[in-house]
């Protein structure tokens, strides 16, 4: 707890995903255009049909634009231009509605996988911490394909938060939970956006993932 | 599916019998007609006692150590280097379209005959070859070819060259298959952009985290590789030294020879051959045991960039190179095959001529009949086996049993030297005088198993509830087979077609053996031109041998689409 506490209170002042003046194209024809700031802990909600460049804007925040589109614009992360930054230097979370955990790593491995290099007993304690407090303790050594999709989605949530992003992106995360786990992993994942005031975007198309997010909602046709 | 009893039917029901059949009983007999001369039972010299003579003599034989180190140090090295140039050019383009292109170019190399492509290897590195022309004499300051001993050099360099140019686009068109998988290529690639968004590097992503889901499905083809290589004839008879030579090629050397008596150390040398085979791929598993082991650790440490960029540039320098070793051996081979007067320093011929395509295309006109005669027997055998055994798959709801689908690629796992020289003792003991039709038998050896293999998915694959749409409007299993299934798999039968021709056409060993020396191939008359003859002949029956599959499969893609578009 104490180590969060800390990375909270040094984004607190400054954590902010600034997206200015964005155009995307493809071939010569403007996909979306797009002006905003998102403040640390906040959640800005993208809905829209498939097909409507949700997930184009996706590609351009990671610097995964496939080839096909251009982008004009400028992205600031904690007042930083990453417009051209390569994908893995971003510190850009990804948070997918399949978990993606590695099969070849245990949950702790896949854990940690995602942190910074540091001492091996130091980071086992911490990922023995974080699995306790989304009710996972003791699933350390299982292989990710033995737990359940609800506790797959925790541990990746756990992966990506442990990384230490800087900001995190929600691609219909959602989507593939029932309305019972749905609600309580939503509720997790948000609770833990608000207390690491991590600016986020979410891209869905569940209008109840968008009312509680509480956030900005902006719709592309 | 229940099915009536016609003729059809039974034709079936039997046929996968007959395909394990034709399989099991050559392999089997051809290994017992090796074991037992190889324990000196041999009664044709009068030697009915079982003894270890043939292994004492084996061990005799002066430079056995360096035969047997010979086949095992090249076959592992390069099968070790095809891996990880295969590894390394994922890694580096593996979100590039670079990864395509490659594929593009070197997917042709993949049909080129172990012969061919050894012969066009040996022009490139031979004291008057392209590669010692390229740099002579402004940078070598040689007027003369210089006095080195490629390719046949005694530590088998040559052997690791030609080998590893022929095992890489395999290993590595094995691997793209693996990633279009469309489940699996998908996840593989998502979890690759995890590893992106948690910050790691590319080329540390795809060690940390694509290799170890994809090398499970690689395996496979590297044992198969590894095997293959330890054993293969063609390239250490025309990339390698002459004395020792490598183990499988002493033992065809013995088996020739007019001495009977050396039979038996032959067979013995066989048996040897395939222990040998057995501790590579032994070797092979333990080292991945090993690594596993030991970077288990690495996989989690939380690093996220090695050398990403120094081994980016080596992979970019092996990829150019590689790609430049077989433009040249190429333009090499179609220069030697047009060149009038070429003398040694000069890049270019002073003149080209087509004489030696005129006098080679009249004295290959036998041989070439012959290739596509055994050729097209052998793989329209092997098609129908193929399409008959997998449409009984279907009558009887189940696939091929585990070890139905190991025997099917048996011909593949054993060295064929320890098996084919037992098998045309027996052959011969049946019938000597049709050496034509025991060449097709030992053809089909090898290409029933790639016919297999590239029909079965598409097979599987068609979507069952055409036949069971046609079956309620009343049409027979038979019907069903020949109006519905095969014209809707018409281009994948094409396709596995040119496959089997393109196998057939490069056998070496299996025409040779079973043929007695009556019958003679593109390939066989290549071999034998390869080390000897002159130069330009050997290039024009080389490209001849590369020109044939390619022919195929030029056939295999225009064919369908030419008969499809006339229905419309």
């Amino acid at each position: 707890m104490q180590k969060h506490e800390q990375i909270s209170a040094a984004n607190s002042n400054t954590s902010s995903l600034v997206i200015e003046q964005l155009t995307i194209q493809r071939q010569q024809q403007v996909l979306l255009s797009l002006n905003e700031t998102i403040a640390g802990g906040d959640i800005l909600t993208i809905m829209g049909p498939s097909g409507s460049g949700k997930s184009t804007l996706l590609n351009w925040l990671t610097g995964m634009l496939p080839k096909g589109f251009s982008a004009k614009g400028n992205l600031y992360l904690n007042g930083q231009s990453i417009t051209d930054t390569a994908s893995h230097m971003r510190r850009i979370g990804l948070l997918y509605q399949d978990p993606l955990l590695f099969p070849h790593l245990t949950v702790s491995g896949n854990i940690s996988f995602a942190m910074p290099a540091s001492a091996k007993t130091q980071r086992q304690a911490d990922i023995s911490q974080a699995l306790s407090q989304v009710g996972l303790a003791g699933l350390e050594h299982r292989s990710p394909q033995s737990l359940s999709g609800g506790q797959q989605a925790r541990v990746a949530l756990l992966r990506v938060l442990l990384s230490q992003p800087k900001a995190i992106l929600l691609d219909e995360p959602f989507s593939k939970l029932d309305s019972q786990l749905r609600q309580e992993t939503r509720q997790l994942v948000f609770e833990q956006i608000r207390q690491h005031k991590l600016p986020a975007i979410m891209v869905t198309h569940d209008q109840s993932d968008a009312d509680a997010a509480q956030g900005k909602i902006i719709s592309l046709f | 599916m229940i099915t009536s009893k016609s003729g059809f039917n039974t034709l079936v029901r039997s046929s996968p019998y007959l395909m394990m059949a034709l399989l099991v009983l050559p392999v089997i007999g051809g290994l017992i007609a090796v074991v037992l001369p190889a324990f000196g039972w041999f009664p044709v010299l009068g030697h009915t006692q079982f003894n270890i003579n043939g292994f004492v003599d084996l061990w005799q034989t002066p430079g056995i150590g360096n035969m047997a180190l010979l086949s095992v140090s090249t076959s592992f090295i390069s099968t070790l280097l095809a891996f990880v140039i295969t590894i390394l050019i994922l890694a580096s383009y593996f979100t590039s379209p670079w990864l395509g292109y490659i594929q593009r170019l070197l997917g042709p190399i993949l049909v080129i005959p172990h012969a061919a492509a050894a012969i066009a290897i040996g022009f490139l590195i031979t004291p008057s070859g392209m590669f010692s022309r390229l740099v002579s004499p402004w940078l070598s300051g040689w007027d003369t070819p210089p006095d080195w001993l490629f390719p046949h050099d005694a530590f088998g360099l040559s052997i690791i060259l030609g080998l590893t140019l022929k095992e890489l686009p395999f290993l590595l068109l094995m691997a793209l298959g693996v990633l279009a998988q469309p489940e699996l290529g998908h996840t593989l690639r998502a979890q690759h952009r995890v590893a992106l968004s948690l910050g790691y590097c590319p080329m540390t992503a795809f060690f940390k985290v694509v290799l170890p889901s994809l090398y499970p499905f690689l395996r496979l083809p590297i044992l198969a590789v590894l095997a293959y290589a330890s054993a293969s004839v063609e390239i250490p008879l025309i990339l390698g030294p002459n004395s020792p030579p490598t183990l499988a090629v002493a033992i065809m050397q013995w088996f020739h020879d007019v001495d009977l008596s050396l039979r038996i150390k032959a067979s013995a040398g066989a048996i040897v051959q395939i222990a040998l085979t057995l501790m590579l791929l032994l070797s092979w598993w333990l080292a991945e045991k090993l690594i596993k082991k030991f970077c288990q650790s690495m996989l989690v440490n939380g690093k996220r960039e090695y050398a990403g960029a120094i081994i980016q540039n080596i992979t970019h320098l092996i990829t150019v190179m590689m790609l430049t070793v077989i433009g040249l051996a190429l333009l090499g081979m179609v220069l030697w095959s047009f060149a009038g007067f070429w003398a040694y320093p000069d890049l270019l011929p002073k003149t080209f001529v087509t004489q030696h395509w005129q006098s080679a295309l009249q004295q290959m006109h036998t041989p070439l009949l012959d290739t596509l005669l055994i050729g097209g027997c052998a793989t329209g055998l092997a098609i129908v086996l193929t399409l008959l055994t997998l449409e009984a798959e279907q009558h009887t709801n189940k696939t091929v049993s585990r070890l139905s689908s190991v025997i099917i690629y048996l011909p593949l796992l054993i060295p064929s030297i320890a098996f084919l020289f037992g098998l045309v003792w027996v052959l011969e003991q049946i019938n000597s005088y049709h050496t034509f039709i025991n060449v097709v038998l030992a053809h089909l050896l090898f290409v029933l198993p790639y016919v297999f293999l590239s029909l079965a998915s598409s097979f599987r694959r068609l979507d069952p509830r055409f036949s069971y749409v046609a079956a309620s409007l009343g049409a027979s299993q038979a019907k069903i087979f020949w109006q519905i299934k095969l014209p809707m798999l018409l281009a994948p039968i094409f396709i596995a077609a040119a496959l089997g021709l393109a196998i057939s056409f490069s056998q070496y060993l299996p025409t040779l053996l079973a043929g007695g020396g009556r019958i003679n191939t593109i390939t066989t008359e290549a071999v034998s031109l390869a080390n000897g003859a002159s130069r330009r002949t050997s290039a024009v029956y080389a490209l001849v041998q590369m020109l044939l599959p390619a022919l195929g499969f030029l056939l295999a893609w225009a064919l369908p689409k030419m008969l499809l578009t006339h229905r419309e």
